[in-house]
């Protein structure tokens, strides 16, 4: 039986050790992804007859990383892993930064506890210094504005000028909460397109309604809208629509609906044999589910300035009357989408609509939700990006859409939330108010607590230093003696002025890297005792 | 005061069916930047374009190659900064923009996107000798760009949420901040980049239509904005457009039409407003005002305005009625 089968409970000094140790391996992992001149890290592959996997995302490694052999390093391990995971699906960066920062604070704590300090003051104290650090960040974080500004920030993130100029101009165009969708392209280079409007992903009912047989594809002007998940399966419901439809003279008709029976889509067709004289286009009520299709009802009638017919509210055919009709400049359809473009909803109920999806999206804290506000809001807009990644092969493609992915998500967060100066030098200007706090403490815990953030604060930029061929020490002395606002460009070399170089980290990403680091290891430092509970994975002989 | 010299009438060389419009009124006036020596200025009517190269005292029709058997109601009119060398106007229409290379003598017509919207405004950049950008802002398709002097249009409403465009204003340093608002029916958005994206401006009222705009190049980095509002008068900025305040509150009650800072704001800070049936006129930046009456009494309400020469102490003025006529007036 191996040592991961048997129930156990480790005490101090042992469970400390072990933490300590699981710690360290996993931060020492990551550690050379730091900074713009990122080592790689090969993962051995699960299947023999594959090559490693090579990775310079410190994200990306953390999620191979299963199991340490030795079970109280594991727990190490997981409890550092957990932190990183979090701030990685929070913001997509910081990672290798929260494990530096994360490994300082909890092994210099480790020693003040060794020595007889005590865990849960120490705790208490470095939450306290950590909210001083995220204050002092606040208070640097400067906005992003124009395509200039983005660009830079985009090629410090990604090392690439050409992915950088695009990204800088499509975020510069859609803002931060605009739609970007990346997508592998067919050619080799990369390529942007703008979409007027927006869409949904819907479809065509019945392919005999395209208006270009051709392409695929119906385009309508000045079109009305019914905006519904009715399911019709009798052509009659509909008979008293289209008479109204044909009483008020309208030519262009969309329908919005679940689903229609062939009798209905028949009898739809024949409505509009004259084209001159009404056109009408079924399409699929966009969203899968309910809850996704009650909010693109919802968006499609404000944008349109419709009443959606809903059957969960009850609602049927027999309740239609002219208000309930959307209208809108153009609208679009295929056998994936339906776009909007100019839709004649209230402008001022678009931008109150826009406002509370904004306020929702500030209080949302899961990111699955927070990207699903982001989308609405971006499709309110106006319209979309697409960028379209080239490449020579299939893998630097791949990697290359990656990169971009990456670099989007961070762009979208500094627009949200702001950058800071970069290469660590952000953390480390946090140092000065530690400092003054420390002046004045006469509590030893809370001296204690300070010394250490003030150590944790240096790490990520010794870290940067040491990745990139640089003396740490050197560039330590270089960057503390140069004035406010210089720091080190690792891949020169040179100490520069940050803000003229474009060197920036996005301030979301310093402040989850901090928040889950100086947290979590405060927290990790209270744990004396360790439970292995029995691991039945194990015990039958499973990796 | 404004003196009244003559008042004229646009039926000069005028095809009969298009001078014979019962509402032809004068949707706005153009006037070429060497006015002083060409004295070339425009009429965009609901019966077409005309041009006069005598100061407004004659005027001509000025799509008579178009050779058209209806009138082309022309809502929107802009002379390049470059006139003088590139003879270069743009006119708005229902549908779409035309074009001349030769001060409006022959016309290439732009159609926009289908459903054809109607031109409320254009604008052509300051720097457009050398970029070639100009703009129309439309009534339901938001605002269009051509990058290419006009040769195509394609709409850029990236965060336009209402897409009623009824006055535009390009920022006189535009080759460097690349900066322009755009009034809608609901409120201002302003473009940093060139017009390719909008962001709604922070106004301190709410949703009000902004039936005017207007940049005074103020020194060579700075500007000030005004906005004039349907129901809340004259808004303006000195910090492009984050911070407003309302100017002649007391005054300023009706819908502001029309708003012709002078050129050199800073050192003179004289600013002409059109209300609704009303010209005012501040010399102190909008602290003051006093109502400039007509001289002709009997004339017209006023529906657009132009002060060729600045707003000096006996400038000229162009004042085009809601008749047709164009008065030419002194202040």
């Amino acid at each position: 039986m191996s040592d991961h089968a048997s129930p156990r409970v480790v005490f101090y000094p042992r469970s400390h050790q072990g933490i300590q140790k699981g710690v360290n391996q996993l931060a020492a992992v990551v550690r050379p992804t730091l900074g713009p001149c990122p080592r790689t890290v090969a993962v051995e592959s699960t299947f023999r007859d594959k090559a490693p996997e090579l990775l310079d995302s410190a994200g990306v490694i953390t999620r191979r990383i299963i199991q340490l052999p030795e079970r109280d390093a594991d727990v190490g391990a997981m409890l550092l892993r957990h932190v990183l995971w979090r701030v990685h699906d929070e913001v997509g960066d910081g990672t290798a930064t929260a494990a530096v920062l994360f490994q300082t604070v909890y092994n210099h704590g480790l020693k003040y506890i060794a020595a007889g300090g005590n865990a849960i003051q120490l705790r208490r104290y470095l939450e306290a210094g950590m909210q001083d650090i995220l204050d002092e960040l606040d208070r640097m974080t400067v906005r992003l504005e124009g395509q200039e500004q983005l660009t830079r920030l985009a090629e410090s993130l990604c090392y690439d000028p050409s992915l950088a100029k695009l990204l800088g101009e499509m975020f510069d165009i859609v803002g931060e909460y605009g739609q970007v969708d990346i997508r592998i392209g067919y050619g080799r280079q990369l390529e942007r397109q703008y979409v007027e409007g927006m869409y949904w992903s819907s479809g065509v009912l019945s392919p005999r309604m395209f208006t270009d047989q051709v392409k695929l594809r119906a385009d309508l002007t000045n079109a009305a809208l019914l905006i519904s998940d009715l399911e019709i399966d009798d052509p009659r419901q509909f008979m008293p629509v289209i008479d109204t439809i044909m009483e008020r003279q309208i030519q262009t008709f969309v329908i919005v609906a679940e689903k229609l029976s062939d009798n209905v889509i028949t009898f739809l067709l024949s409505a509009s044999r004259d084209p001159e004289r009404l056109q009408i286009v079924a399409t699929r009520t966009p969203g899968s589910g309910a809850i996704e299709q009650m909010v693109a009802m919802e968006d499609l009638a404000i944008l349109t300035g419709g009443r959606p017919l809903i059957k969960a509210a009850g609602n049927t055919l027999r309740q239609f009357k002219i208000a309930h009709l959307g209208h809108a400049r153009r609208v679009w359809a295929d056998g994936s989408y339906l776009g909007i473009i100019g839709g004649k909803g209230d402008p001022r109920m678009l931008r109150r609509q826009i406002a509370s999806l904004r306020a929702a999206y500030k209080t949302a804290s899961e990111p699955q939700q927070r990207a699903s506000l982001q989308q609405r809001i971006g499709k309110f807009m106006g319209g979309s990006a697409t960028l379209l990644v080239g490449g020579s092969t299939d893998s630097e493609t791949n990697v290359r859409e990656e990169q971009a992915r990456k670099t989007s998500t961070l762009l979208r967060a500094a627009l949200h939330e702001g950058v800071l100066p970069g290469g660590g030098l952000a953390l480390l200007a946090c140092r000065n108010r530690l400092r003054q706090r420390l002046e004045t403490s006469a509590c030893l815990d809370e001296q204690t607590a300070y010394r250490i953030l003030i150590r944790a604060l240096e790490e990520p930029l010794r870290t940067i230093a040491t990745n990139a061929g640089h003396d740490a020490a050197a560039v330590m002395a270089q960057v503390s003696q140069a004035a406010p606002g210089w720091g080190l460009d690792a891949r020169s070399g040179e100490i520069v002025d940050m803000a003229e170089s474009g060197i920036y980290d996005v301030a979301a990403a310093q402040k989850a890297a901090i928040r889950g680091a100086v947290s979590g290891a405060a927290t990790a430092l209270t744990v004396d005792t360790v439970i292995h509970k029995r691991n039945p994975e194990a015990v039958t002989g499973r990796p | 005061m404004m003196i009244a010299e003559q008042h004229t009438t646009m039926t000069d060389a005028t095809p009969a069916n298009i001078a014979e419009l019962p509402d032809d009124i004068v949707n706005a006036l153009a006037v070429s930047p060497r006015f002083a020596r060409d004295s070339v200025c425009f009429a965009a009517r609901n019966s077409g374009l005309y041009r006069s190269d005598d100061a407004g005292q004659s005027w001509q029709f000025a799509y008579r190659s178009l050779l058209l058997d209806a009138p082309l109601t022309t809502t929107a009119v802009v002379v390049s900064p470059e006139f003088d060398t590139d003879h270069t106007v743009f006119a708005g229409a229902h549908g779409g923009v035309l074009r001349s290379l030769d001060g409006g003598a022959t016309w290439q017509i732009t159609m926009l996107p289908s459903p054809p919207p109607l031109v409320t405004s254009l604008a052509i950049s300051p720097n457009f000798a050398n970029d070639g950008v100009v703009f129309a802002g439309t009534l339901e398709d938001g605002v269009f760009r051509s990058d290419n002097r006009g040769s195509s249009w394609a709409a850029w409403n990236f965060g336009l949420l209402d897409l009623n465009v009824l006055s535009m204003a390009i920022s006189p340093t535009f080759e460097r901040d690349e900066m322009l608002f755009a009034g809608t029916g609901s409120g201002l958005f302003r473009s940093t980049n060139g017009g390719r994206a909008w962001r709604e401006v922070d106004l301190p009222v709410e949703f009000t239509a902004m039936l005017s705009l207007a940049i005074a190049s103020v020194d060579d980095n700075a500007s000030m904005v005004f906005a004039g509002t349907e129901d809340h008068g004259l808004l303006a900025s000195d910090n492009g457009g984050r911070a407003w305040r309302r100017l002649g509150e007391d005054v300023l009650q009706d819908a502001v039409n029309s708003i012709v800072p002078a050129p050199r704001f800073s050192a003179s800070p004289d600013m002409l407003v059109l209300l609704s049936d009303m010209l005012v006129l501040s010399r102190d930046a909008g602290e003051s005002w006093a109502v400039c009456l007509l001289d002709d009494g009997d004339a017209p309400g006023i529906a657009a305005v132009a002060a060729p020469l600045g707003l000096g102490p006996g400038a000229p003025l162009l004042v085009g009625l809601i008749d047709g006529g164009v008065l030419r007036q002194s202040l």
